[in-house]
């Protein structure tokens, strides 16, 4: 502004008339150069965002702290490019999906190098899992033409047992004034699985330490997922999206560590096992057996509504795949603005599924095998509840950090039609407890 | 002498600036520019593409103003408030025009943030930009030197 | 096939939506950071991979880089 120019030339320190700096000024003014007032450089060109996470379990069970962290970088023009990294390290135990008994169990590690016992009445929960997991991604977003944005990328993951690699890629187009974004994409992944000790053969026994000769080699599995999706803005303060997803795998699919009780048709107990000299499992108990395929489609909708600066972010999601498995799930945050620049934001979020159909509690010895069985807690049937408190604020130099913590609670319950015996009484299901905190920081430059 | 002149023009700028250049307006009329090249630059505070154009569009003021390039920032900031906090922070040079009715927005049929109109010396309307492309930035200058050359 | 019917009925409806929405300049709300889809893409991805490992159905929002041998 030209009197910023007059401002400027009268903090000088030479000694001049004020008439003469007043003339100056005003001849800088009718010069050609123009001191633009503001840098184009000024847009921010990285932004950073990373964040700590604790996961917790109670009962001994899993405990993850993660870093996570990506990295932006804006180019001119709405180009971006951004990089992923999240670090891993997990403890801590998971049910192998034997059922609890009245006595104390033994099992052989997946391993096969030694053994481990569960107390009397106990669920049994293997803790080999000590594991740390990195994953990158990496990806490029620019816009296409006057209303399309195109973006491609891709991600990689490892961990002891387990390498995943896949690529991605997704077109978004505006319509309507940028009021409609109709967006497509899909991705590719193949995931190999290198199980500690080899894949067992499916429906074999659990054999004493060892003795690995169910065990094959590595395995591995195909994914492709494909999204469709559209956004639209409904009002000044309502905006609304729907995604439908489709997700095909193939090939292994299997949890390697996992086992079914083999039991006896009128107690539901495990049928007994002699260990051998080295130490082995207590009972009968067979390695599951997934089928090796699975199809699921989802649908998810999400508003985000504003009232009178506090957000309403609601998003449900209905999935059903060919394993028979149905889940719905509603998420709602809703935001409440404190001061300027603080916020508040309480969360809560309900899941239900049904168990997949070859969901078993235990195998029963004297009926024929089932093609497939699992007992694995996560395929059955639950409901998890999520409720959590987050805070956000702005620090000194305008950088935003948040923390929050959740407790995460899932119930299940097994079908009663799969209850033998003496399984009644116990209580079988897996439930879990968990606590999840975080801190992240995002800063721009 | 020249030091003279200088002075006296300054107080005749003082005398007529009574505010700072980007002054608002209640009426616009594009009669008032007959025979310029106008350039209608529809922005608002909230709007990220309009924070890199303003630097282009002072720059555009300074280089053309005195061939006859008229550059008039039409805001339509629903809040006059934000507005001000915008322009105090990213200073424009040419004139800020406040369409909080949207009313220039509506007739001209402005699709998109930011919207450029030129409007030739002849007082048609030349070309339209949707957006703001920092690439783009020579191809627009060029469209308005071949606007400036042009005869009303 | 139920979920086919309900997929392309609200796609359609959606579709049809042309001439619902606002006007350019009346997007002051909608440009916040807060009323972006996905507000915070690190707490999003974070949710995503912890709900993948613990049940039975994944992502939804869109996709993105995952998988793992999570027990």
């Amino acid at each position: 502004m030209a009197v910023d120019v007059g401002v400027t030339d009268m903090s000088d320190s030479k000694q001049r008339s004020i008439s003469a700096t007043l003339a100056a000024a005003t001849c800088a003014l009718l010069g050609t150069t123009a001191a633009t007032p503001v840098d184009a450089q000024e847009e921010p060109r990285w932004d950073f965002n990373t964040s700590l996470l604790y996961y917790g379990e109670d009962d001994d069970r899993v405990q993850d702290i993660s870093f996570k962290s990506i990295i932006r970088r804006l180019y001119a023009d709405d180009r971006t490019l951004s990089l992923g990294l999240t670090v891993d390290t997990l403890t801590g135990a998971t049910p192998n999906g034997a059922i609890r008994q009245d006595g104390p169990q033994s099992f052989t590690r997946p391993s096969g190098s030694s053994a481990y016992t569960e107390p009397a009445g106990e669920l049994p929960l293997d803790d080999t899992f000590k594991d740390t997991r990195v994953a990158i991604t990496a990806g490029w977003q620019q816009p296409a033409g006057e209303s399309g944005l195109v973006s491609a990328g891709f991600s990689a993951s490892k961990e002891y047992d387990y390498l995943h690699l896949g690529v991605n890629a997704s077109y978004a187009h505006d319509f309507n004034n940028r009021n409609t974004t109709l967006s497509a994409g899909f991705a590719f992944a193949n995931d190999s699985i290198e199980p500690v000790g080899g894949a067992p053969m499916p429906f074999t026994n659990m054999l004493d330490v060892g003795d690995t000769s169910n065990r094959g080699g590595d395995e591995d599995k195909d994914v492709f997922d494909l999204v469709l999706g559209v956004s639209q803005v409904i009002s000044k303060n309502l905006v609304v999206q729907a995604n439908y997803s489709f997700s095909q795998s193939d090939g292994y699919l299997n949890n390697p560590y996992k086992v079914l009780s083999f039991v006896d048709e009128d107690t539901g107990d495990t049928l007994p096992n002699i260990p051998g000299p080295n130490g082995g499992p207590s009972g009968q108990f067979l390695f599951e057996s997934r089928p090796d395929e699975r199809t699921q489609h989802s649908l998810y909708t999400q508003a985000k509504y504003y009232m009178n600066g506090k957000v309403l972010d609601a998003s449900y999601r209905y999935m059903t795949d060919d394993w028979e498995i149905d889940s719905h799930t509603v998420d709602i945050r809703y935001r409440i603005p404190l001061g300027e620049t603080n916020y508040l934001e309480p969360h809560f979020r309900y899941y239900t599924q049904t168990e997949a159909e070859f969901y078993r509690l235990s195998l029963d010895s004297s009926a024929l095998l089932p093609p497939f069985a699992s007992s694995d807690y996560r395929l059955g049937n639950f409901d998890g509840i999520t409720a959590g408190l987050k805070y956000g604020w702005k620090t000194r130099n305008d950088n935003d950090m948040s923390i929050r913590a959740e407790w995460y609670q899932q119930s299940g319950s097994v079908p009663t039609e799969q209850f033998i015996g003496n399984q009644a009484s116990r209580d079988n299901y897996p439930d879990l407890n968990a606590v999840i905190l975080q801190f992240s920081y995002r800063f721009s430059r | 002498m020249r030091s003279v002149l200088c002075s006296l023009l300054f107080v005749t700028l003082l005398l007529f600036a009574a505010a700072p250049p980007a002054a608002a307006d209640t009426e616009f009329s594009l009669t008032d520019h007959e025979g310029k090249v106008v350039v209608l630059d529809f922005w608002a505070s909230w709007c990220t593409p309009c924070r890199r154009s303003f630097p282009w569009l002072n720059d555009m003021h300074a280089k053309y103003q005195q061939q006859g390039l008229v550059i008039i920032g039409v805001n339509l900031d629903a809040s006059r408030e934000d507005a001000s906090e915008f322009l105090e922070k990213y200073p424009a040079r040419f004139r800020i025009h406040f369409d909080s009715d949207a009313a220039l927005a509506t007739e001209y049929g402005v699709d998109a943030m930011p919207s450029s109109f030129v409007i030739g010396r002849d007082g048609e309307l030349k070309v339209t930009h949707l957006g703001f492309k920092v690439r783009q930035q020579a191809e627009y200058e060029a469209i308005l030197i071949e606007a400036l050359g042009e005869q009303p | 096939m139920r979920l086919r019917i309900l997929t392309i009925g609200l796609l359609l409806v959606c579709a049809g939506c042309t001439s619902m929405g606002v006007q350019p300049w009346e997007r002051e709300i909608l440009a916040k950071e807060e009323m972006q889809l996905t507000t915070d893409p690190l707490e999003a991805a974070t949710d995503d991979h912890i709900y993948f490992s613990k049940e039975a159905s994944s992502g939804g929002r869109g996709f993105g880089g995952g998988g793992c041998g999570c027990n």
